[in-house]
């Protein structure tokens, strides 16, 4: 681990545990696990903007529910270096801009708490942040004595991100933070967060579905496919030639701007519920380049010339 | 355009909220030709789901029609009964809603769901009805359509569900389907499977498409004419890659700009300042003045009408439309 | 958990427009209350001025059984006549009211106070703890409130044997009614605080380095004392027909106190000689309050119910 490195995810597995239940017990059935995340390593360097990109069931919200703490790993270590001494400070921002906001709180209270409860500030100190910290998020002072239904998804996303600077954080995870927002919105919230990054050194997880979105805002990214990293490695490399056909697969996927190519380019199949059993690779089922081996054995992951890591038998070029 | 399929002239919906009166859809007008796909763009709020429900008669109360003509092959179905609108919807009209879960019903097979409808719709038989279900199964790309059949809906994935939902809204074959949607509760790698399912009944049927959409890059793959619609208004309407290549009205524009599309780049993206309306607040003028850079007096006390450009193929609404589309 | 940021008050309507306008848009609920706050005020005036028709002193046996004043023989110093004791009927409302309602009140506060921590507790905690407290209240919901409250009754009356005051019976119906309803307070707070615990802010807290019971205290239990409240005023209802039961039976509020309960079942001996005003009083009285109450109830569960929420 070097001084550089401001997150490791060492090993880190979740299962889940399937209860039985009343009548599956009575019909002799045991709760089966998933593991919505298996083995997954990965380092976030001081400063940067680590994309972390997959689809629905991928296992890339729980993981970063672990990194906040919020839910502790089954398995493996994660650590969090903190920059002067104090304990490393974390803050999150979650998708849903309504359900993330206490509706009962005034926004100046909602985002002095970090400030409260780390004793950042003190007095009237306190209430001078918060007008601070809205202006900086681009809402005013006097927001801060309304509540959170007066605002609009989009605000409320910017109180959110308010919250989040108040504890001063030394690690930021962004869960999906513009999902729910319009198109005109998403890219005032993309370029506020691009804006705070460059300006306040944050070093972040920055967590999709939406791969444009991540080669806009990410330095680096991981790929993550039913629990597992399947490719990691520097966002423009990773876009210009990816490894694993599963990353070509979803760059291609998504219907870019252009009307003269109006081609689709559809997954074949269907992504196989969480939990099903795969003895080899899991993309091997919807792989165009699969053969025997991938149905049978599980690749490594291996490192390649650029820097980038990817869990393939038969990497694109 | 008196070959039309479908017109719709000057549709208003309005909603009482305690003593004030709301409008929804205010003026919307536009018509879609027989076998074509006609994109219907725009934010939440902008009325985009609303046009379509109230073309099929689905819109919940409060909201109701207050105005307009809808006119389906020449027969006006605005005028008609709740009794024949019934008919007219499933049978002439398919309809494709955004969540597969809610849409099939979760105690009856996928083959009771199709065979249903296709009887109620169709004049054959039921053995008749079972052998097209199973062909439709198989035409909307599921593997082993005739086990299909006794499948429930939970025992599908939400793409597989998306499927057999397009062939319930296409197996009674309407001459226009309407899907609300249809790709924005899937993942990435099934949206684009969905989308080739119906560019491939389209072609194959013929059937007319009112796709409504938020994604932009979903228009540009699949829409012949697009409509940008804004607070309850046409903004611009007009074949896809004209409007996508040379918007003309600042929305359209500052919609791509604002959209996060493959290869755009970092410093291109470019926000459009503050937010949609209310419907409570909607501007006087044209509504989308106070977030126009182009704005002026006339903007803002007048609302613009629906013109036409380039004779006739295209539409805008903006007394100062873009040149050269930035 | 120091002070908020003192609030500058937003620009809203005065309080009284906004009352008048709430009024104007629900008349049932408005009537509902405008009766309830005036029995309530009658429960609570009247007994600071008229002398206690119980107090032995005060009453003359020589004006039992006087009809209301509309009927012959009726007299203006009674103005709904008297009982088979000489007490003023109308006096004897507003004290067994004012005795009904302070064991309704205190009953709810008691079911509210167990109920709440124990579904609090329970929602938050899960596990073990959240097992063992539902599986107590489901064992406890096997009998009727009002079967529970005569057991605690009992058991309380033979440990104290017979040499308890009317205090003391007051107090031993308050908590047995109270006691009796912790369960529908403790399941509604476990299954809202089910709701609200896996809400995003909650996770924002703790991911902030909120302590427990700061999250539940400060963050939950304002989300969910909507519909708590709401079941509140409904029992107030039902807590004072409970006490009015257990007293008609005899087991509640002694006969020497007026409760609704004991008026009416005092009343109760008359009705068939012709004295129908003795029980017909506090009967009546009895509906009118819990029927305001109830439609009040029901007026804030359409208020807050949280399909409605956000639509406005």
């Amino acid at each position: 681990m070097s001084a550089a490195d401001m997150l490791v995810v060492d090993g880190v597995s979740k299962v889940f545990a399937g209860e039985a239940g009343f009548v599956g017990k009575l019909l002799g059935r045991s709760g089966v696990g998933t593991r919505a995340v298996d083995e997954v390593s990965l380092t976030i360097r001081r400063g940067e903007m680590f994309g972390l990109v997959g689809e629905s069931g991928c296992g890339k919200s729980t993981l970063a529910r672990m990194i906040a703490g919020l839910t502790p790993p089954t398995q493996g270590q994660i650590a969090l270096t903190g920059v002067s001494g104090h304990k490393p400070r974390l803050q999150m921002i979650f998708q849903d801009p309504f359900s993330s906001l206490n509706g009962r709180w005034t926004v100046g209270r909602i985002v002095a708490e970090p400030i409260r409860v780390h004793g950042l500030r003190e007095g009237k100190a306190v209430e001078a942040r918060v007008h601070e910290l809205l202006e900086h998020v681009g809402l005013s002072a006097a927001d801060a004595y309304k509540y959170p239904q007066e605002f609009s998804g989009g605000q409320r996303q910017r109180i959110s991100i308010a919250r989040a600077l108040a504890g001063e954080p030394d690690f930021l995870v962004l869960d999906e933070p513009t999902s729910a927002l319009d198109v005109s919105v998403q890219a005032q919230i993309l370029k506020l967060l691009d804006t705070l990054q460059s300006e306040l050194h944050l070093t972040s997880l920055f967590i999709t579905h939406n791969l444009s979105i991540v080669r806009l805002m990410t330095d680096r990214l991981a790929v993550m496919y039913l629990g597992r990293i399947v490719e990691e490695g520097p966002t423009e490399q990773l876009f210009r030639s990816p490894r694993h056909p599963y990353t070509r697969l979803l760059m291609d996927a998504a219907p870019d701007l252009d009307t003269e190519d109006r081609s689709l380019h559809p997954i074949p199949g269907d992504l196989p519920k969480p939990g099903t059993p795969m003895p080899g690779c899991r993309f091997a089922n919807r792989c165009p380049r699969a053969a025997d081996l991938c149905k049978a054995q599980e690749p490594a992951m291996t490192a390649g010339e650029g820097g980038e890591r990817f869990r393939c038998h038969f990497p694109l070029d | 355009m008196s070959a039309a399929l479908l017109e719709v002239r000057d549709l208003r919906v309005e909603l009482k909220r305690g003593k004030q009166q709301l409008t929804a859809l205010d003026g919307i007008s536009f018509a879609i030709a027989p076998g074509e796909v006609l994109g219907v763009v725009g934010e939440s709020g902008a009325g985009k789901s609303l046009t379509g429900a109230a073309i099929i008669d689905l819109l919940v109360p409060p909201l109701k029609r207050t105005g307009g003509e809808i006119v389906l092959s020449g027969r006006h179905l605005d005028a008609l009964s709740r009794e024949d609108m019934r008919k007219v919807r499933g049978r002439r009209i398919g309809f494709i809603a955004q969540d597969p879960m809610t849409s099939l019903n979760p105690v009856l097979t996928i083959g009771q769901q199709l065979v249903d409808t296709i009887v109620t719709h169709l004049p054959v038989s039921k053995e008749e009805a079972r052998q097209r279900a199973v062909r439709w199964i198989a035409r909307v790309g599921l593997s082993d359509p005739a086990r299909r059949l006794d499948q429930y809906p939970h025992q599908l994935s939400g793409g597989m569900r998306q499927r057999v939902v397009i062939a319930l809204a296409l197996c009674a074959e309407p001459e226009l389907v309407i899907a609300d949607e249809p790709t924005t509760a899937l993942d990435v790698s099934v949206q684009a499977h969905v989308l080739q399912v119906l560019r491939d009944l389209h072609e194959e049927t013929g059937v007319a498409v009112m796709l409504i959409t938020h994604d932009l890059g979903v228009i540009a793959k699949m829409a012949d004419r697009v409509a940008v619609l804004y607070a309850g208004r046409v903004a611009e309407i007009g074949p896809t890659s004209e409007v996508l290549r040379t918007p003309r009205h600042p929305y359209t524009s500052g919609l791509m700009r604002a959209t996060v599309a493959p290869g755009l780049d970092r410093k291109a993206l470019d926000p459009i300042p503050g937010s949609m309306p209310n419907l409570s607040s909607i501007p006087p003028g044209c509504a989308f003045n106070p977030r126009c850079a182009r704005a002026t007096a006339e903007c803002r006390s007048q609302r613009p009408p629906l013109v036409d450009y380039r004779d006739g193929a295209g539409k805008h609404a903006c007394f100062h439309p873009l040149e050269d589309g930035r | 958990m120091s002070a908020v940021p003192s609030p500058a008050t937003p620009a809203r309507p005065s309080a009284v427009l906004r009352l008048f306008e709430a009024a104007k848009g629900a008349p049932g609920p408005t009537l509902a209350a405008i009766v309830g706050i005036l029995l309530a005020a009658f429960a609570f005036i009247v007994p600071l001025f008229a002398p206690d028709p119980f107090n032995l002193a005060s009453t003359s046996v020589m004006d039992a059984f006087t009809p209301p004043m509309w009927m012959a023989d009726g007299s203006k110093v009674f103005p709904l006549g008297t009982d088979d004791q000489g007490r003023n009927m109308l006096t004897a409302l507003a004290f067994g009211l004012r005795t009904s309602l302070i064991v309704g009140l205190a009953s709810v506060a008691i079911g509210l106070l167990v109920g709440g921590a124990l579904g609090l507790t329970a929602g938050f905690a899960g596990g073990w703890v959240d097992s063992l407290i539902m599986r107590v209240a489901d064992v406890q919901l096997a009998y009727p409130a009002l079967l529970l409250a005569m057991i605690i009754d009992g058991a309380a009356r033979s440990a104290l044997g017979q040499q308890r005051d009317v205090k003391t019976a007051i107090a031993i119906v308050i908590i047995s009614i109270g006691v009796a309803f912790w369960v529908q307070y403790a399941r509604t707070i476990r299954s809202s605080v089910l709701v609200e615990r896996d809400q995003d802010y909650v996770a924002a807290a703790r991911v902030t380095g909120r302590s427990a019971l700061g999250i539940v205290v400060l963050h939950i239990l304002p989300n969910v004392m909507a519909p708590v409240l709401v079941i509140a005023t409904i029992n107030l209802g039902v807590a004072i027909i409970t006490e009015a039961t257990l007293s008609f039976l005899g087991i509640g509020i002694p006969l020497t106190q007026p409760s609704l309960g004991t008026l009416i079942r005092n009343g109760n001996n008359f009705l068939q000689s012709g004295e129908w005003w003795i029980a017909v009083w506090p009967c009546a009285l009895l509906i009118a309050f819990v029927v305001s109450v109830n439609v009040l109830g029901d007026h804030l569960r359409d208020v807050f119910n949280p399909r409605l929420r956000g639509r406005s």
